[in-house]
This record gives C-alpha cells, structure tokens and sequence, in this order.
C-alpha cells in the first residue's frame, strides 16, 4: 500500500494547463524525488497535496483511503507536512515556541512548556540539532535552522512529509546533514516526497523517482537504482526538438539609438575572477550583439558573475572590465551611469513602483536617478518618451496613467525593460526575466532582449529556465561549484547539454 | 489567459487622487492640480467647518478673526509641508516642533547679542539645516530609524533651547528694525508671513512635483528595494530631505520670531505632532510614495480653524483638548471614507 496516491490530476488555470495527467505513488519510508523543468507542474502537484489547490479532477488517496483536503490546515490533520522552500521560523521567538506554531499544548489558558518540552527533545535529538531549548532561533545557523524546520513537521507526527527545495538555502556541507535527516525519517516510517532541482543530491538520497513532464507523469515510481543522470535529463526534457520552434522569438524590433555606442572594445570582460565562496577563476566575455547566458543550479556562481558585472560585488582577484575598456565600479550606481542596464525577474518586488503609472517607472532610472534630463522632470517629457517606447517594446496598454499594478507579468516586464532602455545601456544584464510570464509574452521579450543586442549592446542572462537559454543565447557558460565547467555554442548548446553540466560538471559525450 | 484580457481597453478615467490626467501645464491647469485635486478634500472641509462656526457665532467670520487664524497656522503649516516630503518617502521627523524653537531661540538672543538681524536670521535658518543634517547623520551612523533618532534629538533641541536662554524668555529685540517691521506686519491687509507661506507652497510643490529630487523622494516611498535597484541612493535622498525639514523648521521660526518678537524656550511644543496631523489630514498617506504641500498647509490651517473656533463655543476649558481631538478625528474619518468610496469607483470603472 502507498502512503500517499495521487492518480490522474488534472488542474487548469483559466485556459493553462498546469498539470493534464500527474502521478505521484510514495510507499512508507521511501525517499520519493519529484523532478521536473521549471513549470512542468512539480509546484501545483505539491499545492494540490497539501491543500493549498483543488484539483479540476483526479484522485488523492493516503493509505489507501480516497481524501480531498478542504485547506492546508485539514491536509496537516490529515499528516501531510510540507518543509518549504522559504524557511518560516520566527527568529525573535525561542526553538521551543517556533516548532509548536498555533498549536502549543496547553495547561488552561496558559502554554504548557513542560510538555511541549518533551514532545519536542527527543524529535531534536533524533535530529541531531543540538540546540537549547531556550535559544532564539534568530542566532541559530542556516543549517540548524534547515534541521528546526524538519523538527516543527515532525512534531505533528506526519505520515507525509513534503521537502520542497529544501537545499535551496544551504551550502554545499548540508548533503551530509540530508542524510542524516533523511534516515531519520526512514526509521519513522514517514513517506517522504522530495522536490528538487539538483539532480546529485536526488541520486545520492532518494530511492525512487517521479518526473512530470508539461504536466504529465513521463518517469513513475521508477526506483533509483536503474537511473542514471542523462537518463533523467531525457525524461524531465523529452522530444522537445518539435516545439521549440514555437518559442522561437518573435520578429525583432529596430532599436538602433536606444544603445549607446560603445566607446573603447565595446566587450564586457570577466577575467580570472575568484570571489570568496563563490567563484574560482571565472572568465567570462561577451561582446556587442551577443546574447550570451549563464546557468547553473542554485548557488553555482552564475549570479555572482552579474552581480560582478552590476558592480554589487567586488572581485577578490581577476578583473571584470565594462566595454569601454575600464574596471567595473563599485556600486550599482557608479556602474549604471557607466551604461549597465540591471533587469531583474523579480519585478514587483525590485523592478517597479506599483502604484505609480507606467510614465512614471519608465523615467525612474534616466530623469530621476541619474538626473539626466537636468534641475527639472517634466511630466510632459517623461509620458512622451514612455508612450514612444511604449510602442517600440510594444507595450499593450490603452493608457500610460495605468498603475504598473494592474498590468499583466509580460507587460510589468516590458515596463521594467523601457525604464532602462531610456538610459542608452551598453550592456543589459538581465536575471530570469521572463519568470512568471506566459509563454507570448515571453517569447516577445526575447525578441526584445534579441533586439536590444543586434542594436549593439552586450546582453548577458542568467536564467532558470533551460529553454530559454538554449534557444535566446548565443552562447552559454554553465557554472558549478563556482567554476565555469562549460562554454556551450552551437550544435552543442541544447538543454539536455546544460542541464546535465549544470548538474554534473562535465558535458556528457555526443 | 492572455495578457489581452487583463489589460482591456479601458476609458480614460480620472486615475486615482494624487496622480492626474491633465495634459495642459497652464497657470490653469497647475491651480487646478494644486487645489483642485490633491488637497480638495481638506479645502472643502475648512470652508465647511468655518461657515459651521459661522452660522453659529457670526463673529467668527469677521475678516480679522479669519486673518488671526491663518496667522496663527502659519508655523505648523511651514513644518508640515516638511513633513510630508519625509511621509512620502517613509520617514518620520519628531524634532521638528523642538528644531523650530530652538532656531527661534538662538536668533532672538544673536539679535540680543547685536548681530545685525537679517544675518541672524540667516544664520537661523542655517542652523536649521544643520539641524536636520544632525538628524541625518545620526540616522546614517548608528542605523537607527529616523523616528527613534528625532524621539531623541526632540529633547535634545529642546533641552538646548532651556539650557541657552536659562528657562527665560529671550527680550530685547531690536523691534523698529525693519526685519520686524515686514515679517512682523502685513501687505494689503494680510500678513506676510502668510504671503511667505504661499510662495513656500508653490516652490515647494515645483520641488515635489518637478525635480529629480522630488520624483526621488516618492520613488522611494512607493519601494524603496526598486528605487536603490534604479541607482537611487536612499542615503542621499534621506539627508538631503531631513536637511530640508531643518531648513523649514528654521524658517517657521524665523517667521515666528518677526511676529512675537520674543524668544519663549518652549515654544513650539507639540508642534511635531500637529504637523504630522496636518500632512496627514492634508491627504499625504503614510505608507509613503505619494504626499501634497498644499494639503499639509490647509491642513494645518484646518486644525488652527478648530482650536481658534473652540473657543466661541462654551467648552469648559479642561475640555477643549478634548474637543480639538475629537474634531480632527471626525474630519479625518470622513476625509478616508470619501477617498476610500472614491477609489473603490476608480477601481470598478478598470483602473
């Protein structure tokens, strides 16, 4: 018997299917990876387990007994556990209050310590996390709070428990400490899904594996042990050839004059670039009208490169040198008004002012940052540059006073990405743009970001999504463990190729 | 779902308040956005309220009482516009009542001292700025909030101005000088410091409204993470608007010295409080992003409406805290009621 079936969910979101067919069978101490590329469904499989999302249709059983869970809390009652992604501790609070969150057993209307302490002591000391009782989670390390995250689930005793990306946040010392927690769970008995991106750490834990794939379960059950890396890569990638020439980009759009004209060589150098924890000898060129990507799994290094380039981050040997020829600068400022442009994926949040209209972003950088248009910022300036880019980048809106809110994904993107073409970048360095934006608008956005090269800027990308790597880019490097492992081009440069160095350091044999 | 279906076509409506559609940048256009739009709300409160305390106790419209009253909200009025370049940009300034009264300290007892008065009124509002660059600092150094800093420097400033004057009151002023004579008097009937007051309005509104500095300060306040990540420097801004709140406090006190011709050590307490009621009432939101001079100013004006209006009215006098507090929090409850009602249509109608 499973510990947990899921059989045949399907679940729509207003005309995209998130998942048309997934699978999911766990048995009772097993470690059960859930893989898949990004928006193959891993997530809404994940939502819909633990009560967040309703199916459209399809089963969930828990031991053999058929469930629809009303809410998260009822999915808990009924043993499901989940250890996200985001660690939700309170750090003000103390190990022994975080791991009994709204459901502390209690003595009349007061908390009973006593007894939360010994429910909670031998769950820690299962766990290895030797901690006080009494210590605020706040001065806890990265790792042990990894561990009081595990604890707080197990402490509702769950039949499943979910780790979502639970490596996410960690170093690369945590394999060792998974293990531990991950055996532990074993002698419990506990079904244990664990979704993740790092196909090594999947074959150094689990015992069996599922992939989804555009929403279907492609690899069910299949047990560890007749797996290999590239044979995960194909089923999580599958015969994509026929469909990546529907995300080809759109038709390019003129934006000569929106670059400016590089003085000096014009190509953006990262040269035997080491930063502390980081990077180890790093090259990296790219030059005007090259669209060049970085990949690698979360914590690899290709971030750091832009962070480099955006002068956030000093080198501690090497050199990075902006087109014209000098040292990138230090701070994001400095470096802006040298022409780098910063595009970031996580727009609400770092990209735009929401409750202002588009004229309004779109001046943000050039008329207000960098006071380029002199002592005054004229309204009237500033909605006529932002309509004439409006319609370059072709942005879909009826009027520029809408509120940067109430636009759509693509749209919020394509406001993000006007506000900087205003500055006349020679080099655009973009981190995940098209994240959570529908496949159209996405594949505008490349033909823009594909635009903004052939105009004569250096474009450098780091991106999650393998796709969009591999059919954008010029050229990728692909780094791990802080080394750039491989230079893809060409007939080599395909997701199957990044994924596998991604993960394993090597491009495998063609 | 498309991208087409979350942007449909959508009338051009008025936008909600604080942001307009008026094309035109006539002398027309530019009244109607500084009264028409962002402080309506509270200009039609004050004429209502007045024309309440009117039809009751006719008096009260008598054109010297009204005159009284603008006089009066002069001070706090100066400091509000202040403080709502601070609100909009998430930052708060408690010192500004104590920074008011010690810049009007130090030049009454430089007059005092001989110092011809126009140079001690510059120095004035120097120290003013130099104040708010105190404030600055602190704010920059020990990675406090400026709202713990000013808690502070509020009785700092204040203890500054007691411990300088002795607890006494600041007398013998040079009076007939002409810096008395102007600031302390009036134009065509209406005071000067009222005039000030005015052209503070515009200038500050063309600083809100047109500079760099000004789309700064609401950049921040909208999101402050997208602001640094436009290459807006947050620490700039922040010491650049304190120093402006400084500049103002030691203006209002110069304003205030010409009408009192006194130095009193206590003078402007409380004021902090009222100018950032007044920004509040005058419709400059909290949460940052978006603020109005003029609001603040006819907020202030609104709460002076209040404590001189009180006064015809047979409230026993350990009452009329009370009462002040009572009435502003039913102007403010309707103002937020209308303006919410006003979004929800705005909001229905697409936008």
């Amino acid at each position: 018997m499973f510990a947990l079936e899921a059989q045949h969910v399907r679940k729509t979101y207003g005309g995209v299917t998130a998942l048309a067919d997934a699978g999911l069978r766990v048995r009772p101490g097993s470690v059960h990876a859930l893989l898949g590329e990004n928006g193959a469904g891993k997530s809404t499989l994940v939502k819909i387990i633990t009560g967040a999302v309703r199916p459209d249709a399809g089963v969930l059983r828990l031991e053999g007994t058929d469930v629809a869970f009303s809410d998260t809390a009822d999915a808990a009652r009924h043993g499901v556990a989940v250890v996200s992604q985001e660690l939700s501790l309170f750090p003000d609070l103390d190990v022994l209050s975080n791991m009994f969150p709204m459901r502390e057993p209690t003595r009349g209307p007061f908390v009973n310590r006593t007894r939360m302490a010994e429910l909670a002591r031998p769950i820690l000391d299962q766990l290895g996390l030797r901690v006080s009782l009494r210590d605020k989670v706040g001065e806890l390390s990265l790792a042990q709070r990894q561990l009081l995250e595990v604890g707080k689930a197990l402490v509702t005793d769950p039949r499943v428990l979910i780790l979502d990306e639970p490596t996410s946040a960690l170093d690369s010392k945590t394999a060792a400490v998974l293990l531990d927690i991950l055996r532990v769970l074993r002698d419990r008995n506990v079904a244990v899904v664990f979704v993740s991106h790092i196909l090594e750490e999947v074959m150094a834990l689990c015992d069996e594996v599922t992939v989804l794939r555009d929403g279907r379960t492609v690899l069910d059950a299949a047990p560890l042990a007749g797996l290999t890396i590239p044979k995960i890569v194909e089923s999580m990638l599958g015969e994509r050839h026929a469909q990546l020439a529907e995300v080809r980009p759109e038709a390019t759009v003129d934006l000569t004059g929106a670059i400016a004209a590089p003085s000096g060589s014009g190509v953006l150098r990262v040269e035997g670039v080491s930063v502390e924890d980081r990077l180890t000898d790093v090259s990296v060129t790219a030059a005007p009208g090259e669209v060049v990507g970085l990949a690698g799994v979360a914590g690899a290094g290709h971030q750091t490169v832009l962070e480099l380039a955006a002068g956030l981050r000093q080198p501690t040997a090497g050199a990075v040198l902006l087109p014209d020829g000098e040292p990138a600068p230090k701070g994001l400022r400095a470096a802006i008004a040298r022409g780098v442009a910063l595009v970031t994926g996580d727009r609400r949040r770092l990209g735009l002012m929401l409750d202002k209209p588009i004229w309004d972003n779109a001046g943000q950088v050039r008329s207000v940052a960098l006071a380029r248009d002199g002592l005054l910022v004229r309204k009237r300036t500033l909605r006529a540059r932002a309509g004439e880019h409006a319609s370059r980048v072709n942005l879909r809106t009826f009027s520029l006073e809408k509120s940067a809110g109430l636009l759509s994904g693509g749209n919020q993107q394509k406001v993000v990405l006007m506000k900087w073409l205003q500055t006349h970048p020679s080099v655009l360095l973009l981190d995940d743009p098209t994240r959570g934006v529908d496949i159209g608008a996405k594949a505008e956005m490349h033909g823009l970001v594909r635009s903004v090269a052939e105009a004569g800027a250096v474009v450098l990308m780091c991106s999650t999504d393998l796709d969009e790597l591999a059919t954008l880019c010029d050229r990728v490097y692909v780094l791990h463990h802080g080394r750039v492992c491989a230079e893809l081009s060409g007939e080599t440069l395909r997701q199957h190729e990044i994924l596998a160095a991604m993960n394993t350091g090597t491009v495998p044999a063609a | 779902m498309t991208s087409s279906t979350t942007d449909a076509p959508s009338k051009d409506v008025d936008p909600a308040p604080g942001s307009t559609t008026t094309s035109g940048g006539g002398p027309l256009a530019v009244l109607k956005r500084a009264f028409g739009m962002e402080a309506a709300s509270v200009l039609v409160a004050t004429v209502a309220l007045i024309l309440v305390i009117g039809a009751i106790h006719p008096d009260f419209l008598d054109p010297r009482q009204l005159r009284d009253v603008l006089q009066q909200s002069v001070y706090v009025a100066v400091l509000a516009a202040g403080v709502a370049f601070l609100l909009a940009m998430r930052e708060i300034d408690l010192s500004v009542g104590a920074m008011f009264g010690l810049t009007l300290i130090c030049s009454a007892m430089l007059m005092r001292d001989g110092w011809n008065p126009w140079i001690a009124v510059l120095a004035g509002i120097v120290l003013g700025a130099l104040l708010g660059l105190a404030n600055a600092v602190i704010v920059q150094v020990f990675k406090i909030p400026a709202i713990v800093a000013t808690l502070a420097t509020l009785s700092m400033f204040r203890g500054l101005s007691l411990a300088l004057s002795n607890g006494q009151q600041v007398v013998g002023l040079p009076l007939d000088h002409a810096f008395f004579e102007i600031f302390g008097g009036r134009v065509l009937g209406i005071p000067v410091s009222v005039i000030v007051l005015v052209v503070l309005a515009v200038v500050l509104t063309f600083v809100l409204r047109t500079t760099p500095f000004g789309y700064r300060v609401r950049s921040i306040g909208s999101n402050p993470d997208a602001a640094a990540f436009s290459g807006i420097s947050v620490a700039k801004v922040r010491i650049q608007a304190l120093m402006l709140m400084g500049g103002l406090a030691g203006l209002a006190g110069m304003l205030g010295l010409a009408y009192f011709g006194s130095g009193d050590p206590n003078i402007g307490s409380g004021f902090e409080l009222l100018a950032i009621a007044a920004a509040v009432i005058g419709g400059t939101a909290l949460r940052g992003g978006s603020a109005t001079v003029v609001g603040a100013m006819l907020g202030a004006i609104l709460l002076s409406v209040v404590t001189s209006g009180l006064v015809y009215f047979d409230i026993p006098v350990n009452w009329s805290s009370f009462a002040t507090g009572a009435v502003i929090l039913i102007a403010v409850g309707i103002d937020s009621l209308l303006r919410r009602r006003r979004e929800a249509r705005a909001s229905a109608a697409g936008l």
